[in-house]
Order: C-alpha cells, then structure tokens, then sequence
C-alpha cells in the first residue's frame, strides 16, 4: 500500500482556511484590482498581517516552516483570487526571499528577511534584461570586484514587485564571456540618501495580472559590500538558482490549476442558463467536449502536480518532472481560459463578464519557469536520448 | 477555573477574579460547505460530497468567546460531537481557541437534536463553565435547537440570537441585545448562561497562519458516551424525539418556455404566464 493520493485531514483544513480567506479578502475585489492597476496596499497589509509570507521560512525569522506540499496548497488556492496578487505574494514567499535566506549573514537576515515575512519591505529576483529572458547566458549586467566589496552595473527588465521593491536578489556576471558559468547572485537594496542602491525605471502596462506592479530597475555603478554577494562560491549562481527552479514549476502549475478551474466553473455557469436554438448551451455536443477535454486534462494536471510536489518534499530528483508538470498545467490551463472565451459568445469580449479576465491573466504562466519551446525543446533531447 | 461559582470563590479579590478570567465554551458544528454537492439518495438518507466547513454562526459564537477572553482573561473550549470530523474545532483553535473536545462513539448514529443537546450537557455539567455560546442555528439542518436545549438540560438561562453582548464580570450578569420583529430587545440576565449567536454580533476573524499550523497539530480530545454517563438508550436512535420521515430536492428549475407567437400575440402571452404561471405580476 506505498501509492496514497489523498490529503490528510490537517491539509484539507489548511486548504479550506486559505480558501475561506481569499474569499473574503480578495474575491469581492479582484474586478477592481484588475481595473485599477495598481499595488494594493490595504490588502497587502491585511493580507500579510496573517502570516503567509513566512510560509517556508525558519521560524526564528518569523516563518513557519511548511512543507512543500502544504505550500502547494497555498498557491493554489491564492491563485484563485486575484493572479496578480499572488504574483506580487508568490515572489515575496519564494523566489524574493529564498537566496538571502539561504546566504544571507545574520545581520543581513534581521534586517532584511525578518521585515519581508512580516510584509514591511517588498523584495523581488531580477534576472531578465532587454537582451536576455529565456538566454541566462547572455545576462550583461556586470559585477565587478573592488576594495571590500562588487560594483554592480546593468539593467533589469520585467521585475515583478520592482517599482516598489526594496531589496533585490540580481543575478550578475563576473565576466560575459563565461556564459553560466559566470552568473552569480547580489543582494542590492534600493537607493537611499545614505546607502548606495538600484533606482526604478520605466513601469510596464501588462495585458493581465495586472495589480502586481512590473517594471525595469536600474544598477548604476552601485557598490555593495561583500556580504551581499549571495552564494558560497563564484560562479554557481546558475547551480543555486536550480535549487528552486522546481518549487517554481510546479508552483506555476499551481496557479495553472487554479485558474483554469475559475474559468471554466465560470463557464460550466454561463453554459448552464444560456439558451440558444431552444436549450442551454451545455445540451450541446460540442460544448460537453470542451468540459469533458477540460476535465481529463486538469484531473491528470493536478495529479502530476502533486506527485511532484511530493517527490520535492521528499527529496526525489525531479527535475524532468517538475518541468512536464508545469508545461501540461499551463498548457491545460490555455486551453481552459481559450475555451471559456468561446463558450461565452460575444459576451466573453466585453469587461462584463469575467472570463476576458481569466484569459489575459493566464497568459503570464507562459513564460515564467521556462517557456514551452525552450522546456520542450530540453525535454524532447532528453527523451529521444542525443 | 472558572469565575467564582463556587461560594468559597467569593472569598477572591477583585482583581484575582480578573486574574482567573471566564471560563467559556463554545458549541460548534462542522456543516456542508455551500460549495458542497448534496443529493437525496434515499428518502431517508442524504449523499453529502465530502466538503465542511463550521457553521457561520458558530464562528461568530466563537469570535465572540474570543473577544471576552481578550477583555477579562480566561479560557475559550471549542467543543462539537462528530463521530467523523473535527474541522469545526480546527477552525476554532486557529481563529485561538485554547482547546478542542470532540464526543465521538458510535451510539450517536443517528441522533437527534434532543440527543445532542443532553449529551452536550452532560459533558458541561461538572465543568466550571462561566458562559457557553453557539450559533443561533446550523447551517445544514437549521434547527436551532441544540443551544436552547444545552441549558434547558443545564439549568441556566439562555438568549437566543443575540446581536450584541457586554459582560459585567464582578456583577456576574451579561447583557445582552436580540433583535425582534420591527425593533431590538435588551436583556440582561445572571451568569452562567448560555446565548446563541446571530450575524451582526461581530464579524469573526481570519485565523493567522500561526494559529492554522497550531490548529493542524492540535491534540483533540476524545470522549465517549460511557465516560459521560449517558448510555445507548439516551442517544442515537433509540432516543429519537423527532424523525425524519423523507427528504425532498428541491424543485427543479422549469424549462425555458419559448414563446412562439408573433406581435403583438407574444406580449399578452406572457404577461398571462407572468401573472398565473410565474405569479410575479
Ligand atoms: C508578468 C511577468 C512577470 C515577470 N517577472 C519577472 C521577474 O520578477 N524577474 C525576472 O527576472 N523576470 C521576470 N519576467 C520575465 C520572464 O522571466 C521572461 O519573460 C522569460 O524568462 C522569457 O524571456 P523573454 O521574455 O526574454 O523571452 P525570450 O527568451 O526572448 O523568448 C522569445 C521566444 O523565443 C523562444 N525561444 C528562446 N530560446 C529558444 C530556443 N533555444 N529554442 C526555441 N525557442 C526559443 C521562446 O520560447 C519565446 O517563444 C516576467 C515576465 C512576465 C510576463
Ligand atoms: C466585438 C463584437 C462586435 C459585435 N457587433 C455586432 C453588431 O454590430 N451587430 C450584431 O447584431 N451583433 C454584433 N455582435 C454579436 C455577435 O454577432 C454575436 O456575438 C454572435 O452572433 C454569437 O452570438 P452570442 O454572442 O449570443 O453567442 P451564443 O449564440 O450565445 O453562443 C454561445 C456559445 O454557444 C455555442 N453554441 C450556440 N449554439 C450552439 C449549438 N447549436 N451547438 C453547439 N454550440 C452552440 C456558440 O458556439 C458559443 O460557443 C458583436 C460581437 C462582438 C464580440
């Protein structure tokens, strides 16, 4: 009896408590945080007043030390609210705060993480430039050793959480022609009168998730001390950031899930009461497929999820995993948000209904933790063994 | 501890009696969550798709014990009688409840609200209880019967449905406000009592994670039937007051009648099956 897929009771209980507050802190909202574009603070505060933040840290910094399945269970159901929202919380929880945890000093922790789960300093990881995304190795911004510490120079480009972030982990090289093998990561904090920082560029205007603020951030010859170099050894950022890469796919499959099920109980709703030709629509042959492709799809989705979140929490290498799950969720969740569209008619393109949104919201799913061609075309190398 | 019951209680000082706060229990129940599907599967037996969540009032029942234990001191019990789940106690641990009771046995299969309620009392009876407090009705059956039933077998007032409570802990009275048709009412009556609670009391708290990871860990207290005193034949079937006969669905929604006349035919169609069919005109 080694294959188990249930939860236990204490996780179906977790899972109702952060469903039982999304719905009422952010479900009554997502319309207006959508439309109004902007970093919603009160719900921030609010929000970050329970504690989440803290979810995978050591207790001594305030965190509460889940396991990765329970962490999974909160993406899921946080990204059933507002995305943006758990956009702007997911970095904070995750991939903001992870490698200052990991290698950051004592003084370094207080000053900084300790203020981060409690929700007091945004953080954000600054990795895409205008000429590097998918291409770590082509990063150009450049650290350079001096006296008592590295100056930092370059830009970074579609920093979710930058226009207000007060802390950053960067990803640098010490040397472009080293490709990899160069990249490395910094703790760099925003300018202020008395310490040397990143200042913020241009705002982006994004097609979804639109209340998580994205933007370009700005390293302007900014000296930081030694500790802030993130890391036990030069030259292995790209080894440290894979530590995570993992949570981050199936992490994004989490919000996959959770969207496309929005969506499509949304759907399920609006093909139930219309009528056309003399029926509800969900009479129809055709729009029963879309359910029925729907459900196959996400059921195996969430089923692969979960392995994966369990083969991480007990330490099982699952690198081609994690990278399977998270290009079926998200492609599930395409066809989910796609379909939702159709099955509303006209009416799927007014601001009315809240399938448009959905559907724009999903997008950012795409190219987060790997695009489909680059994971695919990994992937297909491995399989086909050359 | 509780506040001083006891006659040699009174011998504390004002300030002791602060010290040992209010001992309050609150009744909760884990009901269908509204998401939940429910069919009628037979007559007399309901098939529930396995999703709960407490009983919106019992929340605000134990948001409102809360609120007293952060005023005087004290110590909030969760308590419910499920032979199967004990999200409800969950739940009131990580919105800070102090401890969780189920009453589990298997003679309760079947019980009825009566059942419950003496089974609820006979557990409270020895308990140095200042106030207990539960939702004016649960969400599933809408009975509204357990509370009022708890302190008729206890012996001690009760109000039901009460929107808003102020305690006088030296005076040993609480004050209490429901609300009656076209007004509101103020009550004031001795401690221990018990009082079921109505939406507009307060609007109960999002639990911190903290309180969620101590909730999922908690030790629940087991008790039986035997260890109350109670025997099969004060429970269960066998003491069945009231009986469900059968269960009905709810209607289903009519089918969408198309209107096939033309104009101006159609209109007086419709407004016909408006004012007879519908009776909405
Ligand atoms: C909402 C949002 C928030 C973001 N937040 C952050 C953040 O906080 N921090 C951060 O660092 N970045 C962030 N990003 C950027 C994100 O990480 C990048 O968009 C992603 O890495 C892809 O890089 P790119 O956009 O430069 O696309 P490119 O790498 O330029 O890719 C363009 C196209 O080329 C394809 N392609 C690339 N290489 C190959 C190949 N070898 N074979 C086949 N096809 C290939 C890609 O699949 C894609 O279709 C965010 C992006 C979005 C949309
Ligand atoms: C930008 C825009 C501009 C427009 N401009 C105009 C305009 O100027 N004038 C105008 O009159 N209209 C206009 N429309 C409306 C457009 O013509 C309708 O949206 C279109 O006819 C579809 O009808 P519907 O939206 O009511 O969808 P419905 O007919 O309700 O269809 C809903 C879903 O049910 C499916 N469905 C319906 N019947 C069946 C069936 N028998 N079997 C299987 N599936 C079925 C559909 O394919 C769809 O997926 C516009 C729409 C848009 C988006």
């Amino acid at each position: 009896m080694a294959l188990d897929f249930s939860f236990t009771e204490e996780q179906e209980f977790f899972r109702q408590t952060v469903r039982d507050a999304v719905n009422r802190l952010i479900m009554p909202r997502v319309k207006e945080l959508d439309e109004k574009e902007e970093f919603p603070w009160d719900l921030w505060k609010e929000f970050a007043g329970l504690g989440y933040l803290g979810l995978r840290h050591q207790e001594t910094y305030g965190g509460m030390e889940t396991d990765t399945i329970t962490q999974m269970i909160f993406y899921e159901e946080l990204a059933r609210g507002s995305c943006g929202f758990a956009m702007s919380a997911i970095m904070q929880i995750l991939m903001g705060t992870y490698f200052i945890a990991r290698f950051g000093n004592e003084e370094i922790k207080q000053r900084i993480l300790v203020p981060a789960i409690k929700g007091e300093k945004i953080g954000t990881i600054c990795f895409t430039e205008d000429q590097s995304g998918s291409d770590l190795g082509g990063t150009r911004t450049l650290a350079t050793k001096v006296d008592g510490g590295w100056r930092i120079n370059g830009r970074k480009q579609w920093i979710t959480n930058g226009p207000i972030a007060e802390f950053t982990t960067v990803m640098a090289t010490v040397d472009p022609k080293l490709g990899l093998k160069g990249l490395n990561f910094f703790l760099v904090e925003k300018k202020t009168a008395d310490r040397d920082g990143f200042v913020t560029g241009q705002r982006l205007h994004k097609l979804g998730s639109r209340c998580s603020v994205t933007g370009e951030l700005v390293y302007d010859n900014v000296f930081i001390p030694d500790e802030n170099f993130l890391g036990e050894e030069i030259g292995k950022g790209v080894q440290y950031a894979g530590e995570i890469l993992n949570e981050v796919r199936v992490m994004t499959g989490m919000n996959a899930l959770a969207i496309s099920k929005e969506a499509m109980e949304d759907a399920r709703q609006y093909a139930n009461n219309r009528v056309a030709f003399g029926n509800p629509i969900s009479k129809y042959q055709l729009i029963r497929e879309k359910f029925a492709k729907f459900w196959a799809w996400y059921e195996a989705s969430r089923t692969l999820l979960y392995k994966c979140a369990w083969m991480i929490q007990s330490n099982i290498p699952c690198t081609n995993e994690c990278m399977l799950a998270k290009y079926h969720a998200t492609e599930m969740c395409m066809y989910a948000v796609e379909e939702g569209m159709r099955i509303y008619g006209g009416n799927a393109f007014c601001s009315e209904y809240p399938v448009q949104r959905f559907w724009r919201d999903a997008k950012f799913l795409l190219y987060g933790g790997g695009t489909h061609e680059v994971l695919c075309d990994y992937l297909g190398r491995i399989y086909c063994k050359d | 501890m509780g506040l001083p019951l006891t006659p040699d209680a009174s011998l504390l000082t004002a300030s002791d009696s602060l010290e040992v706060g209010m001992e309050i229990y609150v009744l909760v129940k884990q009901v269908p969550d509204p998401e939940a599907i429910i069919k009628v599967k037979s007559d007399l037996e309901l098939e529930i798709e396995n999703k709960y969540f407490t009983s919106f009032f019992d929340e605000i029942a134990v948001e409102a014990g809360l609120k007293l234990k952060e005023k005087f001191g004290g110590k909030v019990t969760v308590l419910t009688l499920d032979n199967r789940r004990v999200d409800a106690l969950r739940r009131g641990i990580s919105m800070g409840a102090d401890e969780a009771v189920q009453i589990a046995d298997p003679a309760f299969e079947g019980s009825d609200q009566f059942a419950v309620a003496r089974t609820l009392a006979a557990y409270l009876k020895d308990k140095p209880f200042d106030l207990i407090l539960t939702g004016r009705q649960a969400m599933d059956d809408d009975a509204g019967i357990v509370g009022p039933g708890v302190a008729e077998c206890l012996g001690i007032p009760h109000v039901h449905s009460i929107i808003s409570l102020e305690v006088d802990v030296q005076g040993r009275e609480a004050k209490v406000t429901r609300e009656v048709e076209n007004g509101k009412e103020i009550l004031t009556c001795p401690l221990p009592a018990l009082f079921t609670c109505q939406k507009g009391l307060n609007s109960p708290r999002i639990p911190q994670v903290m309180n969620v990871m101590k909730a999922m860990k908690a030790q629940i207290k087991k008790v039986d039937l035997a260890s109350l005193g109670l025997g099969p034949a004060d429970v269960g079937s066998q003491a069945l007051r009231v009986k469900v006969q059968k269960y009905l669905p709810p209607p289903k929604r009519p089918p969408v009648k198309m209107i096939k006349e033309d104009f101006p035919e159609n209109v007086k169609t419709l407004v016909k099956l408006l004012r007879e069919e519908a009776k909405v005109i």
